[in-house]
C-alpha cells in the first residue's frame, strides 16, 4: 500500500495540479496542454531513453488523427471507438515502418522520419484528397454521438477523459522504466555492442520502443481529432515537425515529467507571447539555445533536484535520483 | 574427454596492407583455461574479434563444437554460449551497478522475447542470491545502487567481469581483464575465475604473463599476427623465437624471479 502510494504520488500530484489549474486557466489551454504532452512523451522517450531523435512525429500524429477522422466521418459516431481506430492505425503504421527505420543510425533515423512526415502530408493534402477533402479537411463534429458516463463530445468532459488517459500514459512510461525493457533501452542507447554480447537483440529493443512511442503519438492524434472535431493536413505539416523535439528539450530530455513541464511552458509562451510579440518562435529559439548551452537539462531537469532539496532536505536521496529521470 | 569447443583453422585478417592475424590455428578444449600473450599490436584482440564474430576472417574458418560458425553474427554465437569481455571496459554507464548485473543475469536464465522484456520488472532480481553473491565476491556491495558512470576504473573492470561470469556462457573470452586493476584486486578477480574452472571454458588475453602463469594450463604466444609458440608456461618461455622476438617477457620475468 505504502509502496503503491510512493509509486503513484508523483504522477497524481502532477496531474492533480494540472486538473486544479482548470479553474483559473482557460479550458482550451488546459486541453491543449494535456494532448500536446501526450504527443511529446513518445518523442521524449525515443530521444532520452533510446537515443533516437525523430523529426517526423507529425506523421504518427496524423496516422492517429486520420484513423479517428475516417471512422467518425465515414463509418461511425462513437468517439471512443474512433479513438481506438486511430490508435490501431498508429500501431499498425509503426509496426510497418518500424522494422525499416530502427535499423538506421540515429542521424538518418531523424531524417527518414522527416521524409515520412512530408510524404504523409502530401498524401493527405493531394494524393488522397478524394477521401481526405484535401486542405479543407474532414469535419465531423456534428457526427460525434453523445456517450453515457463521460460525454467526450463536450470539451469539459473531454478534459476529464484526456486527464485520465494522460495519467494512464504516464503510469505506463513510469512502469516501462522499471522493466528489463526499460534497462535495455538505456543500454542500447549508450553501448549496443555490449548489449549484443549479453545476448539481447538491439533491433528488438529498438523496435519495441519505436512501436510503444509512436502508438502513444497516434493516441495524441486521435484525441486531437475528437477534441477539435476536424482534421486537416495541417496536423502533419512539415513546418511543425520539430515541435515535439523542441518541447522535449525545453522540458528536459529523458525525464518523466519533462514533456509535461515543457508543454506547459511552450503552450504558455505561444499563447501569451504571441499576443505581444509577433515572432514568438524566435524567442523560443533563444530559450532553446540557452538551455542547450546551460547543460541540456531543460526546465524540469533543472528544477527537479532543486524542488527535492526544498521539500525533502536531501533526505530521500533515491527519490532525487528518480525525479531526475 | 577433450571435446573441442572452439577451433580456429588458419584464420587470417588483414587491415589494408597490415596482416593483423596471420594463418592462426588454435583449439580450445572443454573446461580448459588457456591464455594468449603477446606484445602490443600482436593481434590478440583482433583474434578475439574473429572468434566472437565482430568481423569475419579474410581466410580460414571458425568452428564451434565442430560446426562452422564463421559466418554467424555475434548474437548467434552468444546464443551458442560464446561470449566475451572487452579490452576497454564496456559497461552500461547510465544504469546502476545492480541493473547492469540484472541484464546479464536475466539473459542467462530467461528468453529475451518482447513479452518477457516488457513484463519483467528489474526489481524482481535485486535480491537474487546469485547477484548478491557476485556483488560480494567482486567487492561491489557498497556501490551497488550507484550509477556506473560514477565508479572508479577498477570497480568498472570488476563489474564487467562480474557480468561476464553472471551471464554463464560456456566459453568465456576475456580480453585483458586485469588491465587497470591494482595488485590486490587482481588476486580477487583471479580467485573468482578459478572458481569457474571446470564449469566454464576460459580463454584469457593478458599482457603481463606473470599474472596468469599459475592460472592458465596452456599458453599461446602471438607476435605480429602469427603464433610463435604454444604449450605450457615454461615451454613457451624457453622457446627460442619467443626469447628472440619477445624479449620483454624475458626481462620482465627474470626481474620478477
Ligand atoms: N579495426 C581495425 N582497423 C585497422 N587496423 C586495426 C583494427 N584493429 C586492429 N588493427 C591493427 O591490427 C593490429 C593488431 O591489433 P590488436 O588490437 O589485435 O592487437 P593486440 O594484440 O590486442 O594489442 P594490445 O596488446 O595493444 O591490445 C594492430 O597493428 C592494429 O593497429
Ligand atoms: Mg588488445
Amino acid at each position: 500500500m505504502k509502496n503503491a502510494f510512493k509509486w503513484w504520488w508523483g504522477i497524481l500530484l502532477a496531474f492533480g495540479l494540472l486538473a486544479a489549474s482548470r479553474f483559473f486557466l482557460p479550458l482550451p489551454f488546459v486541453n491543449e496542454v494535456v494532448i500536446f504532452s501526450i504527443y511529446t512523451i513518445g518523442c521524449s522517450f525515443l530521444l532520452g531513453r533510446v537515443g533516437f531523435i525523430s523529426f517526423g512525429q507529425p506523421a504518427y500524429l496524423a496516422f492517429g488523427a486520420y484513423g479517428t477522422a475516417f471512422y467518425l466521418f465515414y463509418f461511425g459516431t462513437n468517439p471512443y471507438i474512433g479513438i481506438l481506430v486511430g490508435v490501431c492505425a498508429g500501431f499498425i503504421a509503426a509496426c510497418i515502418v518500424g522494422p525499416l527505420f530502427v535499423r538506421l543510425r540515429s542521424d538518418y533515423f531523424a531524417l527518414v522520419n522527416l521524409a515520412l512526415a512530408v510524404i504523409v502530408f502530401y498524401m493527405m493534402q493531394k494524393v488522397l484528397a478524394e477521401y481526405t477533402k484535401g486542405d479543407n479537411g474532414l469535419w465531423f463534429l456534428t457526427n460525434i454521438a453523445s456517450t453515457p458516463v463521460l460525454n467526450i463530445g463536450r470539451s469539459s468532459e473531454f478534459f476529464i477523459f484526456a486527464m485520465l488517459v494522460a495519467i494512464g500514459v504516464w503510469a505506463l512510461y513510469k512502469y516501462l522504466d522499471d522493466t528489463i525493457f526499460g534497462a535495455c533501452c538505456l543500454a542500447t542507447k549508450i553501448n549496443e555492442g555490449k548489449l549484443q554480447f549479453l545476448g539481447y537483440s538491439n533491433f528488438k529493443v529498438r523496435l519495441l520502443a519505436f512501436i510503444v512511442a509512436n502508438t502513444t503519438t497516434a493516441l495524441a492524434g486521435a484525441l486531437y481529432a475528437v477534441y477539435l472535431g476536424s482534421v486537416s493536413p495541417e496536423i502533419t505539416s512539415p513546418a511543425r515537425s520539430a515541435d515535439p523535439v523542441v518541447v522535449t528539450i525545453l522540458g528536459g530530455v529523458g525525464t518523466l515529467f519533462g514533456p509535461l513541464v515543457g508543454t506547459i511552458a511552450y503552450t504558455a509562451l505561444r499563447d501569451v507571447l504571441s499576443k505581444f510579440i509577433g515572432n514568438w518562435e524566435l524567442f523560443v529559439g533563444f530559450i532553446l539555445v540557452f538551455i542547450m548551452l546551460a547543460g541540456e537539462k531543460g526546465l524540469w531537469g533543472s528544477a527537479a533536484p532543486w524542488l527535492q532539496k526544498l521539500f525533502f532536505r536531501g533526505k530521500a536521496a533515491d527519490d532525487v535520483a528518480e525525479a531526475r529521470r | 574427454m577433450s571435446v573441442e569447443i572452439l577451433q580456429a583453422k588458419a584464420v587470417t585478417k588483414r587491415f589494408g596492407g597490415l596482416v593483423a592475424v596471420d594463418r592462426v590455428d588454435f583449439t580450445l578444449r572443454e573446461h580448459e583455461v588457456a591464455g594468449i600473450i603477446g606484445s602490443n599490436g600482436a593481434g590478440k584482440t583482433t583474434f578475439f574479434n574473429l572468434l566472437t564474430g565482430m568481423f569475419a576472417p579474410d581466410e580460414g574458418a571458425i568452428l564451434h563444437k565442430g560446426e562452422d560458425i564463421t559466418q554467424m553474427t555475434p548474437q548467434q554465437r552468444v546464443a551458442r554460449g560464446v561470449t566475451r569481455t572487452f579490452q576497454l571496459t564496456s559497461t552500461f554507464d547510465n544504469l546502476t551497478v545492480t541493473n547492469n548485473l540484472v541484464l546479464a543475469y536475466f539473459r542467462a536464465h530467461h528468453k529475451s522475447s518482447m513479452w518477457n522484456l516488457l513484463f519483467t520488472r528489474v526489481k524482481r532480481f535485486h535480491d537474487e542470491p546469485k547477484i548478491l553473491g557476485i556483488l560480494e565476491t567482486f567487492d561491489l556491495l557498497t556501490v551497488r545502487e550507484r550509477m556506473v558512470k560514477n565508479l572508479s576504473l577498477g570497480e568498472k573492470r570488476r563489474l564487467e567481469i562480474a557480468m561476464a561470469v553472471l551471464a554463464e556462457p560456456e566459453v568465456l573470452l576475456l580480453d585483458e581483464p586485469l588491465a587497470g586493476l591494482a595488485e590486490s584486486e587482481i588476486k580477487g578477480v583471479l580467485d573468482v575465475l578459478r572458481g569457474q574452472i571446470g564449469k566454464q571454458t576460459i580463454l584469457i588475453v593478458e599482457h603481463k604473463i606473470s599474472h596468469i602463469k599459475d592460472f592458465v594450463e596452456r599458453l599461446m604466444v602471438m607476435h605480429e599476427g602469427r603464433v610463435i609458440a604454444e604449450g605450457g608456461y615454461e615451454e613457451c618461455l624457453n622457446h627460442p623465437e619467443v626469447r628472440r622476438s619477445y624479449w620483454q617477457i624475458d626481462t620482465d620475468e627474470t626481474a620478477n624471479a
